[in-house]
């Protein structure tokens, strides 16, 4: 880690046309932030946390790790990231580079990029001992581009980009909690049995 | 997501029906119907910005005062740097071995000592160099001076507090005692001196231009230190809260002595070859192994770890 201070850095977008960016300010003043250059994802990096007392239980480190202005759709990459939600990074990668889809390439160097990032820069000890906690895409800036139709006609087409954020978190996943029918029949007549008639006699 | 949109056809298809109303025009089709072209007056909302620029080229501002006839004179892009360090420790110190380690009444101990209040001749004149540019500067006075000035550095370090860390510690030595530092918390107390520190070394190196000097001194100190790191996550990386360790340490200090304003300043510390080995990190690393051929297998028993030599280095 250099000790040097990086200035907001300008994305180098095809952005087409006038695009005012600083008018943030100049608008409503409900919003304060500037919604187009926002990178909060990465900036939660950038908490530090007290130190812990030694009785305490350790704290489980969390690294979050985006891509931004990825050619594919926001759609067809949640279904990539609604997979993995919840598998443990070995688990994770093994299911995308074994996937046909294009963002699953994408994905798969995402997660190595953050799982070197987590060994480099926070103190995880081993690599294998993460696990996805969320994993979610976003839109991106899209491009605006001539459809031709017959008869003179046109139709305004969207070059779509979207965003993958994901957030590794140390240790082992969290076992999803089964519950057998059994179960659910007895919540059920739980329920039944616990009506009761209030402000009566 | 694409909208078709209408154009006005619709007119089109008027006039040209309405001029072929009259059956004598029907009949002769050689006849030329004045064509109307519809001009569009409704004002279009939404253009995307791509339609014009297919044919246009860019040209830069440059080629175009060019093209015009206006010459630029050749920029010159030129910044003063005001240098207020040197690059590292010239003619570093070579602590002798066993320092704090012999009683002083033992031969060996007493040999040590002899040797070490008697100054090279190189350090002596550099001693009186500093003297003449700094008419303050006092051998007894400096070494308790160097003390305070690095507590004080190192408590800055702990806030970090970088404009104060930045007057009392060297630009050379600045980015070594904060690199990696920024996410991490760290603990340190200085609890007590057990030797008083000594002036051991000095020289006046000059950089670049003859008489441009700068002062180095080298100062030995003895000291109980507590020291605990903890990671962004607040667990402890390294050290303990409530472990003194004795320390020895030798302190480089330096100064701008042609600078009226110039300040001593910790510049770094020399680690001597026989320094004994720091307390390992709570943390398992991975260290890569052999590259190993298709076919080949590695025996993790016999493969030995290279370790470092036991070279004197300044941090």
């Amino acid at each position: 880690f250099l000790l040097v201070f990086y200035p907001p850095s300008q994305t180098s977008l095809q952005v087409t046309g006038s695009r005012w960016r600083s008018s943030a300010a100049l608008m409503s003043p409900h919003h304060t932030s500037a919604s187009l250059e926002s990178k909060n994802w990465e900036k939660r990096n950038r908490k530090v946390f007290p130190p812990q007392l030694p009785d305490e239980i350790r704290r489980p480190a969390e690294i979050h790790h985006s891509r931004r202005q990825i050619k594919y759709s926001k759609d067809k990459m949640w279904y990539l990231a609604k997979m993995i939600r919840g598998m443990s990074i070995d688990q994770a990668i093994a299911q995308l580079e074994f996937n046909d889809k294009k963002g699953a390439k994408i994905m798969k160097e995402v997660l190595l990029e953050a799982q070197e990032m987590a060994v480099k820069h926070h103190n995880v000890e081993y690599k294998s001992n993460l696990y996805v906690a969320e994993s979610f895409s976003g839109k991106g800036m899209y491009l605006k581009r001539i459809r031709y139709h017959g008869r003179g006609m046109f139709g305004i087409m969207d070059k779509v980009y979207c965003n993958y954020f994901v957030k590794l978190v140390e240790g082992s996943p969290p076992k999803a909690e089964e519950k057998t029918s059994f179960d659910q029949a007895k919540e059920y007549v739980q329920s039944l049995k616990n009506r009761t008639i209030i402000h009566s006699l | 997501m694409a909208l078709p949109m209408r154009r006005t056809l619709v007119s089109l298809h008027r006039a040209t029906c309405g001029s072929l109303k009259s059956a004598e025009v029907s009949l002769d089709v050689r006849h030329p119907v004045p064509l109307l072209l519809p001009v569009r007056t409704k004002k279009r909302y939404f253009i995307p910005p791509a339609v014009g620029r297919k044919g246009r080229e860019e040209q830069s501002e440059e080629s175009k005062a060019r093209a015009a006839g206006f010459v630029v004179r050749q920029q010159y892009y030129e910044r003063p740097i005001n240098i207020a360090c040197t690059a590292g420790i010239f003619d570093p110190y070579i602590p002798p071995e066993g320092d704090a380690r012999l009683s002083t009444l033992s031969k060996e101990g007493l040999k040590q000592r002899t040797e070490q209040v008697r100054q090279t001749a190189a350090s002596q004149l550099a001693i009186r160099k500093i003297k003449e540019h700094d008419s303050q500067f006092a051998t007894k006075d400096f070494a308790a001076q160097a003390q305070e000035i690095f507590i004080e550095a190192h408590d800055a370090l702990t806030q970090f507090n970088k404009e104060k860390l930045h007057s009392l510690v060297t630009e050379r030595c600045y980015p070594e005692m904060t690199r990696g530092n920024r996410y991490k918390t760290i603990h340190w107390r200085f609890l007590e001196s057990l030797e008083p520190p000594k002036v051991v070394h000095a020289r006046c190196p000059d950089m670049i231009s003859k008489g441009n000097l700068y002062g180095q001194v080298t100062v030995r100190m003895h000291s109980k230190q507590t020291l605990a790191i903890y990671d962004r996550f607040g667990r402890l990386l390294l050290g303990s809260e409530e472990q003194p360790k004795d320390v020895l340490e030798y302190l480089v200090m330096e100064r701008h002595l042609v600078n009226p304003y110039g300040r001593w300043r910790l510049h770094g510390k020399i680690v001597p070859s026989w320094a004994p080995a720091k307390d390992p990190i709570i943390k398992t690393l991975l260290i890569p192994g052999p590259e190993l051929k298709p076919g080949e297998e590695f025996d993790a028993l016999s493969y030995e770890v290279a370790k470092p030599k036991a070279v004197q280095w300044s941090k």
